[in-house]
């Protein structure tokens, strides 16, 4: 297997930022329990006018964009023949996993009958013509082939075990191996179905979405940001956990996914320009109000995390790498709060801002997902060797 | 020449640029006038006249009676009628009062559309179009997600926010409550003017273009509901102009037709989602096995 240097990240698991995280984890959880007791009118500021909030657009829809590392390195890896990014490609499922795993845990508290949510499995309650279900089943199976394809990292800590459970797990990490390509190959199909879809979500509210957003195109937006933000995710992360761009050879690999990320999020420019210049809704961007306030906020962000992988020289620099790959990941979740809290104006002077409560349940689902992200990569053989700090 | 030619390249692209970004619209076009939803002859509606309604609230207290919803109180635990619809209140009348002294009285319900957006948005099939036209709500089948909150272009549907347990709010037409049954709705029977009738939506139709054309001095002209999001199944007639007494100003399809005719197109008879897989997996075969021999 190409992931035979793969190892375990060497020193303490429960580092000061980790247990930080886990007490802000706490705080959320502890909110958690008061959602369930009294419902969700007690913690948050959802109402009939803004039924979805920070919990479905944050924790779902951004969060399952930001994570599309795992899509855009397999897209690269497999289906672009690109081996020399392997490297990535790991770290980059594992983030995948626990993003999608925590989408759909965060599913269960912003839903309002979250035993309910089990009817997706069955049958008689399918709705073929309802994007939220598509989105639901495709994120579903995604969560399943994204198991299957970390698999062998789990596989490989215990692969030294003997008797019937060693030899059973080393037959399932070999069918795993010559099966590989199924699995892969529905891990770029399913996350372009369910990312499209995502955006796809926009279409039935209609004019309550300004027009600066709302588009029959909105689905493609969404799908173009998100391999963008994927390639973002990765370089940022490449950053966070080693310090191998030092090396002119990571500095390559990083340079060309930095390429990648540039023109995805070029397209992604040109298409959303295009669209509000073709709709008409320009206008709207010259209201100075909120809206068209965020509107050139999330165009500058676009632009800057451009700007900074403009060109080869630009890229030479590392802090320029890092940069352009935060400000793409910054600027594609703006776009995504734009499309859904910002820009949807069921009626004029609509206003929208979550409770503290709410945004510590949302802080602290994320601070739990990279606690757990961060426990793994000491305890799993993720991180390729020679990359640790 | 040189020029030339990379001037007609760049056109090509520009003209294949444009035609991939407005494609979806020409497409989008036809596939909505084929498919626009009609009213059937069994459905069921409202019409309301707000010429004719006196305001006396009588529709509100019979819907509150008849589907034991609770009375909505202040922060002081003072009751008073309610001012919106919410999870408390699925119906509602309201007065409208212009700076030129005109004024109309407006109720407010669900509208029951003909192409509903909740309905078609429902991951979980517990918003349905009954076989009579009337959209009711199963809680077995509600998972809660509120997107018919979201989609609603009336912004109708409402959720039990304060329950720990909430349900999705809204008029059902008496047909979770028996009344429909027996070929009537609870608000209807209680409006003492006519303001408010219940009938087939397609005579109903008919009676309010008959007022309209004899009496067309009295109203603004327009049937609410008779095309607007598709067409609606309780329509109204008021004198003052709809977007005065809080209707949206709203295209004659459904936008359920736009996102339906996406949807549709791409995974119709899922064709294309598995032929992607087919390639993908060919694609992904070949570099991960062939591409290992090279290696080695």
């Amino acid at each position: 297997m190409a992931h035979a240097q793969a190892k375990p990240v060497e020193g303490k698991i429960f580092t000061a930022p980790v247990i930080f995280l886990l007490h802000v984890a706490a705080v959320g959880l502890f909110f958690l329990i008061i959602r369930y007791m009294y419902g969700i009118g007690a913690v948050s500021n959802l109402t009939d006018h803004m039924p979805w909030g920070v919990w479905k657009i944050i924790n779902v829809i951004v969060g399952a964009a930001l994570v599309c590392g795992g899509y855009a390195c397999a897209f690269t890896v497999y289906v672009f023949n690109q081996g020399r990014y392997h490297r990535f490609v790991r770290p980059a499922l594992l983030l995948s996993l626990l993003g999608y795993s925590f989408a759909g845990f965060s599913l269960f508290y912003d839903v309002g009958r979250y035993w309910g949510l089990f009817n997706f499995l069955i049958p008689k309650y399918w709705q073929a013509n309802s994007v939220l279900f598509e989105v639901g089943i495709c994120v579903m199976s995604y969560i399943a082939i994204l198991t299957l394809e970390i698999a062998p990292a789990i596989i490989e800590k215990f692969a030294d075990m003997e008797g019937p459970v060693g030899i059973s797990l080393n037959k399932f990490y070999r069918f795993l191996d010559r099966f590989l390509f199924l699995i892969i190959s529905l891990g770029v199909l399913l996350p372009t179905m369910h990312q499209s879809g995502l955006g796809g979500l926009a279409v039935v509210m209609g004019q309550k979405i300004s027009p600066l957003w709302q588009s029959p195109l909105v689905s493609l937006h969404h799908l173009v940001s998100c391999i963008a933000m994927g390639y973002g995710c990765v370089i940022v992360t490449e950053f966070v956990l080693t310090d191998e761009y030092r090396d002119r050879q990571y500095m390559h690999l990083l340079d060309k996914l930095a390429t990648f990320m540039k023109n995805f999020m070029f397209v992604f420019f040109i298409l959303r320009m295009s669209e509000v210049l073709r709709s008409g809704a320009l206008p709207l961007a010259f209201h100075y109000d909120h809206i068209s306030f965020s509107f050139w906020a999330e165009m500058i962000l676009i632009l800057l995390g451009i700007f900074y992988v403009r060109d080869e020289n630009a890229r030479k620099i590392p802090r320029n790498l890092f940069l352009g790959g935060l400000f793409t990941m910054v600027g594609g979740s703006l776009y995504r709060i734009n499309v859904y809290i910002i820009g949807f104006q069921p009626f004029k002077g609509l206003s929208y801002f979550p409770s503290v409560p709410e945004l510590f349940i949302t802080m602290g689902m994320i601070s739990l997902q990279l606690a757990i992200f961060a426990i793994i990569i000491k305890t799993f053989p993720i991180m390729e060797k020679g990359d640790h700090k | 020449m040189r020029k030339n030619s990379r001037r007609s390249f760049l056109k090509g692209v520009i003209g294949a640029g444009a035609g991939a970004v407005f494609s979806p619209f020409v497409s989008f076009k036809n596939a909505v006038a084929e498919k626009l939803k009609e009213r059937r002859e069994k459905d069921v509606g409202m019409l309301y006249d707000a010429t004719k309604c006196i305001g006396c609230k009588a529709c509100e207290v019979a819907c509150k009676d008849t589907n034991n919803m609770p009375i909505e109180y202040d922060e002081n635990h003072l009751w008073d009628a309610p001012r919106d619809l919410s999870s408390k209140t699925m119906t509602i009348i309201k007065l409208y009062k212009g700076e030129n002294g005109e004024q109309s009285f407006i109720k407010r319900q669900c509208m029951h559309c003909v192409d509903p957006v909740c309905v078609s948005g429902c991951p979980t099939s517990a918003l349905k179009k009954l076989e009579n036209g009337v959209i009711a709500w199963d809680k077995d089948a509600c998972c809660g997600c509120r997107y018919c909150q979201m989609g609603c272009p009336f912004s109708i549907p409402k959720y039990e926010f304060d329950a720990a347990y909430g349900k999705i709010v809204k008029c059902e037409m008496c047909s979770n409550n028996g009344l429909l049954a027996a070929g009537k709705t609870a608000c209807s029977e209680a409006c003492p003017t006519g303001a408010l009738i219940f009938g087939k939506q397609k005579q109903l139709l008919k009676i309010a273009r008959q007022r309209l054309y004899k009496h067309p001095e009295k109203y603004n002209g327009k049937i609410f509901g008779e095309f607007d999001s598709g067409g609606t199944g309780v329509i109204y007639l008021a004198s003052v102009p709809f977007e005065k007494l809080g209707f949206p100003h709203l295209p004659e399809y459904s936008s359920a037709r736009i996102s339906e005719g996406i949807q549709h197109t791409i995974y119709h008879n899922m064709i294309a989602p598995i032929l992607v897989y087919c390639g993908l997996a060919l694609i992904a075969f070949k570099n991960i096995h062939m591409g290992k021999e090279k290696e080695e």
